[in-house]
């Protein structure tokens, strides 16, 4: 089984990665003192394994609550990522799960933007 | 028009797209590439415009946050001041310094123990009206409150009109010098109380208040006593009881002390024995001296004598040189007449 599971700190999310199954899941809270070391190991695996991926279903969630400049940063890489995976023949679904009216939904809306392939959907809470 | 901060990158942007419009490029190849740049650039920018958004909004939160946080600090800061009040300032400053946890634990430590008291409080105070009373007694434990805090002492507690205070914990200077601070905050108290005596009198406060102070040095446990959700700061122990016994046997405006704490302030004070004391607890019977006077380390002000028929104070800073031969012989005088009498 190949997965990816790192808990929660209090400065990065959860991180709970199924690429048998393509599905993942950030979860939590993102402002890492070291935004390269917390997010260049993710990218390089996503990136290895999306390229292989060929009409494949992906589901990526973001569950986040709170999320600084470098990762909002990081975050449209991975949007450009998926978008681009999209684009290559697969499936690709995008959740953004947040509460309604916040700031976050307002930042999901921004970064969906420039998606074509890629399907996105806002999940809202109370 | 409103300001727009990206207004250059905007410009840029057009002219680029301008240029692709007019056809200005001659090799296809170029086109294509400048193209898209310009399209990497395009999404750059409005990263960036987002990025932005998103660092202002969070530095509004983080501002709103940082104020409810300053308000709140004010608030805490304004209640553990007024909480302060119903602790000693030495406990409330290790407890707020973490030097001491809340907890349920004691320690084992020589201590210079003070209890006073106010002589025939219940006589004294019994036809007085409440506002008075009221007034007299808060007078009271300010003044001492303050001379207390001035000479470092821990105040455990007020009980009635008596006082239980301690030193040595939580900050000590040597068991030699907490008996010897103590014995000159006793001594700085009762001559306030002499000061206060006039006044009170001046006032028409008819009996002033007169103190008794009984100090002992020895080990007590010291610490945190009750329940987990109420626990007070406080000293146990037979050392304890002999301050308060000793307290109870002192002359009105006296202070009566045990030998171990006379032994380390015998250069401070003259003192005269009396007779041993037996405390329930302690199994050895108690020496017991009374301070007569002072040395010049901590000069007492007023020398004062009251019993039945007689009230007399001395003010010693006024009876130097021919006012105090005048004193003398005026004394002498009372006493001459008095003996005259039979």
């Amino acid at each position: 089984m190949d997965t990816l599971k790192i808990g929660a700190s209090a400065r990065t999310p959860e991180v709970d990665f199924d690429f048998d199954a393509n599905v993942y899941r950030l979860k939590g809270e993102c402002y890492p003192e070291d935004i390269a070391e917390f997010f260049a190991p993710l990218m390089d695996r996503l990136r290895e394994h999306f390229a292989r991926l060929r009409g494949a279903r992906v589901d990526f969630t973001f569950e986040l609550i709170y999320f600084n400049s470098s990762s909002a940063k990081a975050i449209l890489g991975l949007f450009d990522l998926l978008e681009q995976t999209a684009k290559a023949g697969n499936d690709v679904a995008i959740v953004w799960a947040c509460e309604e009216g916040d700031d976050i939904q307002e930042m999901g809306e921004e970064f969906a933007e420039d998606l074509t392939a890629a399907k996105f959907r806002l999940q809202l809470g109370e | 028009m409103g300001y727009d901060i990206f207004k250059d990158e905007v410009e840029t942007v057009a002219r680029a797209a301008a240029l692709l419009e007019k056809g200005a490029f001659a090799d296809p190849a170029a086109e294509e590439h400048f193209t898209a740049l310009l399209a990497d650039y395009q999404k750059l920018l409005k990263n960036m415009q987002r990025l932005m958004r998103l660092a202002d909004r969070n530095e509004a939160k983080l501002t709103t946050a940082s104020k409810a946080l300053d308000e709140k600090n004010r608030m805490l800061e304004n209640l553990s001041g007024k909480l302060s009040r119903y602790l000693s300032p030495q406990i409330y400053n290790s407890i707020f310094s973490g030097d001491k946890d809340v907890t349920l634990s004691t320690e084992r430590k020589k201590l210079t123990v003070f209890f006073s008291d106010i002589v025939g409080f219940t006589q004294t105070t019994d036809d007085m009206q409440p506002e008075d009373l009221t007034w007299l007694l808060n007078t009271y434990f300010t003044e001492m409150g303050q001379i207390a805090s001035e000479h470092g002492a821990t105040v455990d507690k007020f009980i009635g009109d008596a006082m239980l205070m301690f030193f040595g914990d939580p900050q000590t200077l040597g068991v030699e010098e907490d008996a010897r601070a103590c014995l000159r905050m006793a001594l700085a108290m009762q001559n306030r109380m002499a000061e206060l005596e006039t006044q009170w009198l001046a006032k028409g406060v008819e009996n002033p208040l007169r103190m008794r102070i009984g100090v002992n040095t020895g080990y007590c446990n010291v610490g945190n006593f009750g329940s987990a959700q109420r626990m007070d700061y406080t000293i146990i122990g037979g050392e304890v009881n002999l301050a308060a016994r000793l307290e109870a046997s002192a002359d009105p405006g006296g202070i009566l002390m045990s030998y171990e704490t006379y032994a380390l302030v015998q250069d401070l004070v003259a003192a005269e024995e009396r007779e041993p004391l037996r405390v329930k607890g302690i199994r050895r019977e108690v020496r017991s001296f009374a301070v007569t006077g002072v040395g010049d380390a901590c000069r007492l002000r007023y020398l004062t004598a009251k019993c039945d028929g007689l009230d007399a104070k001395c003010d010693l800073t006024a009876l130097a040189g021919p006012a105090r031969e005048e004193a003398i012989a005026a004394i002498e005088g009372v006493i001459e007449n008095l003996r005259a009498m039979g």
